[in-house]
């Protein structure tokens, strides 16, 4: 089973090669956190390789989505706990402020970001794995969809990210002209 | 038939089809002008929020080498049963020691004082999550947060300190036996790098040190990028804890530098970057004074090494890098190390 073990291993290294910067973006845009993206896919990755699984590909973006929603939920216990560890009753600069971050972010980011969170969470969660390679059977098994509605989803979400983008676009052309 | 449903035309373009679906639609387009202008309007919607969401990408970085994750999954999984059976006292632990560890990295390397919180901070954060996924291996992940948390600091992070003030805080105390002048050679330094002791949190002088003959100087991080004035070689993606430069000045070229950089095992990796007879001559100094296993150096081009350590001949310079780890994972490393500083 030498061989099977050494192609194997390819396999995961191939994948890490094709795949990785693909899952850093899927969290940042979960987690809004360059560093901390960057942090939770290396994890992904290094626990792909102590699991091994069956399907890697979808294994690994399960993985990150667990983890980024893990991360959404101690943001507000980390907060307090930075707070305390540097006793300074005002947050103080950190890279884990998305707030922070997104005021460096350009306009048009912005722009997106919102309108990305103007979706709903699942239409938003099929948006984000499409956009990170998986395949409608994939994204099926990963959101609990059936394989046929996940086009419906794509197509719904498509549209109203443009829409909801385009919609703010022209807020901020009216505020500025105004 | 009917006109085409928009969901099946984005599951065409998309390329979820089935061979003879695909044959139908397209069967369908090539005689209704109706459903090949909405077609064109999908193609043209999916463009469109393709490019909205790049917009949504951070910055590109080099993703560490397969082999050093590869490694540090390995090192996990052979931790973890310790530290499954330790539990959240361990946690606890390793978060203080981490705090302590995240203040020396502070004092000699100096990141920010929010970098410390956050390394720390990232080890709390991460034990009490008790899910499928977030399995037993948190409190040794929480380790490895600290080096890549100090890596982050290494190349734009560090405020810029006058140059004085740099070398200085690079420059030791007490734990960091680092020295400006000549220095003696310490043999078991090179062969048996020692790890990092957590429960103190502070770097051990032995795994610290390297002692190469002659002259050389310990330089910060945005010291030796000044010196160097390309970049530093080193491995992308792990913490750098002392960087070396001969003061002996080269005929040509920048002169050999050491860069010493932390696996997440403790132990240490360094890379040697100069002039061809300079790092022969230290290369083969640090054979005789302390029997590690540094390969021949031979005039051909190209790559020789074993377990522990490996060279590239580049012309009239030499690129080496020794590490506590197999012969592949050193030539995958030199290979691609060479391959992104061209």
């Amino acid at each position: 089973m030498a061989t099977g073990t050494g192609e194997r291993v390819d396999d995961f290294e191939r994948l890490y090669q094709t795949t990785y910067t693909a899952v850093v973006r899927f969290l940042y845009r979960k987690v809004w956190d360059a560093d901390r993206a960057e942090d939770l896919a290396q994890e992904v990755f290094m626990r792909l390789f102590q699991h091994r699984p069956e399907k890697p590909r979808a294994w690994v973006f399960a993985v990150a989505a667990n983890l980024a929603r893990d991360e959404a939920r101690a943001a507000i216990r980390r907060r307090k706990h930075l707070t305390l560890l540097t006793n300074d009753p005002s947050p103080g600069p950190s890279r884990i402020q998305a707030a922070d971050e997104l005021v460096e972010h350009d306009e048009q980011m912005e722009a997106v970001h919102q309108a990305l969170d103007a979706l709903t969470p699942r239409d938003r969660e099929v948006l984000l794995l499409w956009d990170g390679g998986l395949s409608y059977p994939e994204i099926a098994a990963q959101t609990g969809l059936a394989v046929g509605a996940v086009g419906t989803t794509l197509a719904r979400a498509r549209k109203r990210l443009v829409e909801a983008h385009d919609r703010q676009h022209a807020q901020d052309s009216h505020a500025a002209h105004s | 038939m009917p006109h085409i449903p928009e969901d099946e035309l984005h599951a065409y373009l998309d390329q979820a089809l089935s061979r003879s679906q695909c044959v139908e639609i397209e069967r369908h387009l090539a005689h209704c002008p109706a459903c090949q202008r909405r077609r064109d309007g999908i193609v043209a919607l999916r463009d469109r929020t393709t490019a909205l969401l790049a917009t949504l990408s951070p910055a590109r970085r080099i993703p560490p080498a397969y082999e050093v994750l590869e490694e540090r999954a390995r090192l996990v999984r052979a931790r973890r049963t310790r530290w499954h059976r330790a539990g959240w006292a361990a946690a606890v632990v390793a978060a203080t020691g981490l705090g302590l560890a995240g203040l020396e990295w502070q004092r000699t390397n100096a990141p920010s004082g929010a970098e410390v919180a956050v390394v720390s901070d990232s080890a709390v954060m991460a034990a009490p999550e008790e899910d499928s996924l977030a399995v037993d291996s948190t409190a040794v992940i929480a380790l490895e947060d600290l080096a890549i948390g100090a890596a982050r600091t290494e190349p734009q992070e560090q405020p810029d300190l006058p140059a004085r003030e740099a070398e200085r805080t690079a420059a030791p105390s007490s734990e960091l036996a680092v020295a400006e002048t000549p220095s003696a050679s310490s043999p078991a330094a090179v062969s048996e790098p020692v790890g990092v002791t957590l429960s103190s949190g502070v770097l051990s002088p032995a795994m610290m040190h390297f002692a190469p003959t002659g002259a050389w100087r310990t330089l910060s991080w945005d010291a030796a990028r000044q010196a160097r004035g390309q970049p530093v070689p080193r491995i992308r993606g792990l913490p750098v804890m002392e960087v070396q430069v001969s003061a002996s000045q080269a005929d040509s070229g920048s002169p050999t530098m050491i860069v010493a950089q932390q696996l997440e095992s403790g132990q240490v990796i360094r890379t040697i970057e100069g002039p061809a007879t300079d790092v022969s001559r230290l290369l083969a100094a640090q054979r005789t004074d302390s029997g590690s296993p540094w390969p021949t150096i031979s005039d051909d081009a190209g790559i020789s090494g074993r377990d522990g350590s490996m060279t590239l001949r580049r012309g009239d310079r030499i690129l080496a890098i020794q590490a506590p780890l197999p012969v592949d994972s050193l030539r995958a490393m030199i290979r691609r190390m060479n391959a992104m500083e061209r």
